[in-house]
């Protein structure tokens, strides 16, 4: 009798364990810990926010397994063209890999087309490119940001396959979506300058990551505008 | 379904008369063994909030009562006074919260009829610890704030999770809306990451920042919405108003 509930107890967790590992919504759970979304492990919190024909876009920098914070500056904000960014908050390794992807797609449009890739237009691909793999997705929420061709604002957010959602005042990503949410709420006006963009978005992403233990770790902010971008590293709570 | 067993379509179902006078086939949903659950929570949303200053305390919290995706009420208090100089501010399950707030209550009356004088907020803010603890193995599902006045006249506000744990802290907010106020208190009311200088907190200030808070909340959380009620406790006695917010 107790052998048999062993047995069946190690065929229950193991029956448990298989179907633990990714799945759509990224359920995983390791022996002995608690269960823990995909899209959670390595933490991550992005902001991108639309002023006065122009767009910010910032990030934290950790880079963590789990509770362990094993990098204080990992990228995840990434240059597409002079005036597109996208931010892709998620698992660390999907992280990389879409960005080689998008790297390597807009190198080929760029050989092709003899021009760059509009924002809208990226949008559009990394949209199809995540629905693409529909039932075995990539772990990311991107952001694009980015100025149209007449210089205003353009902004869209996208779940991990790719239903993309086009805001003209901000979009966040990340494991502290609440917290950047109710920040970005209160904090955002209409038709900010560059600078003061700059200070809103800072504000936004500083209080928010301090309440997730997920993200933080340094923070990085890129500010586009028609004239080029500036990018600068904030002073934050290292913890 | 697998559940069929071997039986016929004419086994699993049954002629019902209609009340036109006509009749129909009428299947069973399974047939094999159903186990049926009772939860005895549930979650009826909403938000609150509490600022401590110098010599007086605010507390407030939206007025509106859900269940899944559906309003109950727009107009329910989620403010409770459970002394003479505090209150306390409660969101979770709505029934968990009048017992608990029944329970306070009459534990204050009887321990004013025992010494002639009422609660302080320190000792209020120890029993309601204990007798959520009371409750380990069962909880009450409240998230707690308790705000009043302490011995010396300066503000007090105590956070509570569902079994007792509690600190006194400058500001709490707590409930369905809690994780889009905090981080904006953290910056508008503490300045962190903040170099500008801080100007003194004044009721009329914690007002209009628990306003701010509350339009950013409704916004973004479906279970806060309707109308805000804030009540300011001094030595002088407790105000209240009430905010609209909006109805979606």
């Amino acid at each position: 009798g107790a052998q048999r509930g062993e047995e069946s107890s190690a065929r229950l967790h193991r029956r448990r364990s298989k179907k633990g590992a990714g799945g759509l919504c990224g359920r995983a759970r390791l022996e002995g810990e608690s269960e823990m979304s995909i899209l959670e492990h390595n933490g991550a919190a992005i902001i991108a926010m639309a002023g006065k024909n122009c767009v910010a876009i910032a990030s934290d920098t950790r880079f963590g397994l789990r509770q362990q914070t094993v990098a204080c500056d990992f990228e995840k904000v990434f240059k597409m063209t002079n005036r597109v960014f996208v931010g892709l908050a998620g698992l660390a390794t999907d992280v990389q890999t879409l960005r080689n992807l998008l790297k390597f797609r807009l190198s080929l449009y760029a050989l092709r087309e003899e021009r760059e890739m509009k924002a809208e237009t990226l949008s559009s691909l990394l949209s199809h490119m995540l629905y693409e793999k529909r039932f075995g997705p990539y772990f990311v929420e991107p952001l694009v940001a980015g100025l149209k061709d007449d210089g205003t604002p353009f902004l869209c957010g996208m779940d991990l396959i790719g239903a993309p959602v086009y805001t003209s005042d901000f979009v966040v990503s990340g494991t502290c979506t609440p917290n950047l949410n109710g920040m970005c709420e209160s904090m955002w006006r209409p038709d900010m300058g560059a600078d003061d963009l700059f200070e809103t978005i800072s504000q936004c992403l500083l209080a928010s990551v301090d309440r997730d233990a997920m993200s933080g770790w340094g923070a990085i902010v890129h500010v586009i505008t028609p004239e080029g971008v500036t990018s600068k590293r904030l002073k934050g709570r290292m913890d | 379904s697998r559940a069929r067993r071997g039986r016929s379509r004419k086994e699993m179902s049954t002629i019902v008369r209609r009340c036109d006078g006509g009749a129909e086939r009428v299947w069973q949903a399974s047939g094999g063994p159903t186990e049926h659950k009772f939860d005895p929570y549930d979650f009826n949303g909403g938000t609150t909030l509490a600022i401590s200053g110098e010599d007086f305390v605010m507390v407030a919290a939206d007025t509106r009562m859900s269940s899944g995706y559906s309003i109950l009420s727009r107009k329910v208090s989620k403010l409770h006074k459970v002394g003479e100089r505090t209150m306390l501010a409660a969101a979770g399950c709505q029934t968990d919260v009048v017992a608990l707030v029944n329970t306070l209550q009459t534990r204050h009356r009887m321990y004013v009829h025992q010494t002639g004088k009422g609660m302080t907020t320190t000792a209020l803010a120890q029993m309601l610890s204990n007798t959520l603890y009371y409750k380990r193995f069962f909880p009450y599902y409240a998230f707690n704030v308790l705000a009043g006045l302490d011995a010396d006249g300066k503000g007090a506000v105590y956070s509570y999770d569902a079994i007792g744990s509690f600190q006194r802290v400058p500001f709490s907010a707590s409930g369905s809306g809690q994780s889009y106020v905090i981080p904006l208190l953290d910056n508008i009311l503490c300045h962190k990451n903040r170099q500008d200088p801080q100007p003194p907190l004044t009721p009329q200030l914690a007002v209009e920042f628990a306003k701010e808070a509350f339009v950013s909340a409704g916004e973004r959380d479906i279970h806060t919405g309707d109308a805000v009620e804030i009540a300011v406790v001094t030595k002088d006695g407790i105000t209240t108003e009430t905010f609209q917010l909006k109805q979606d």
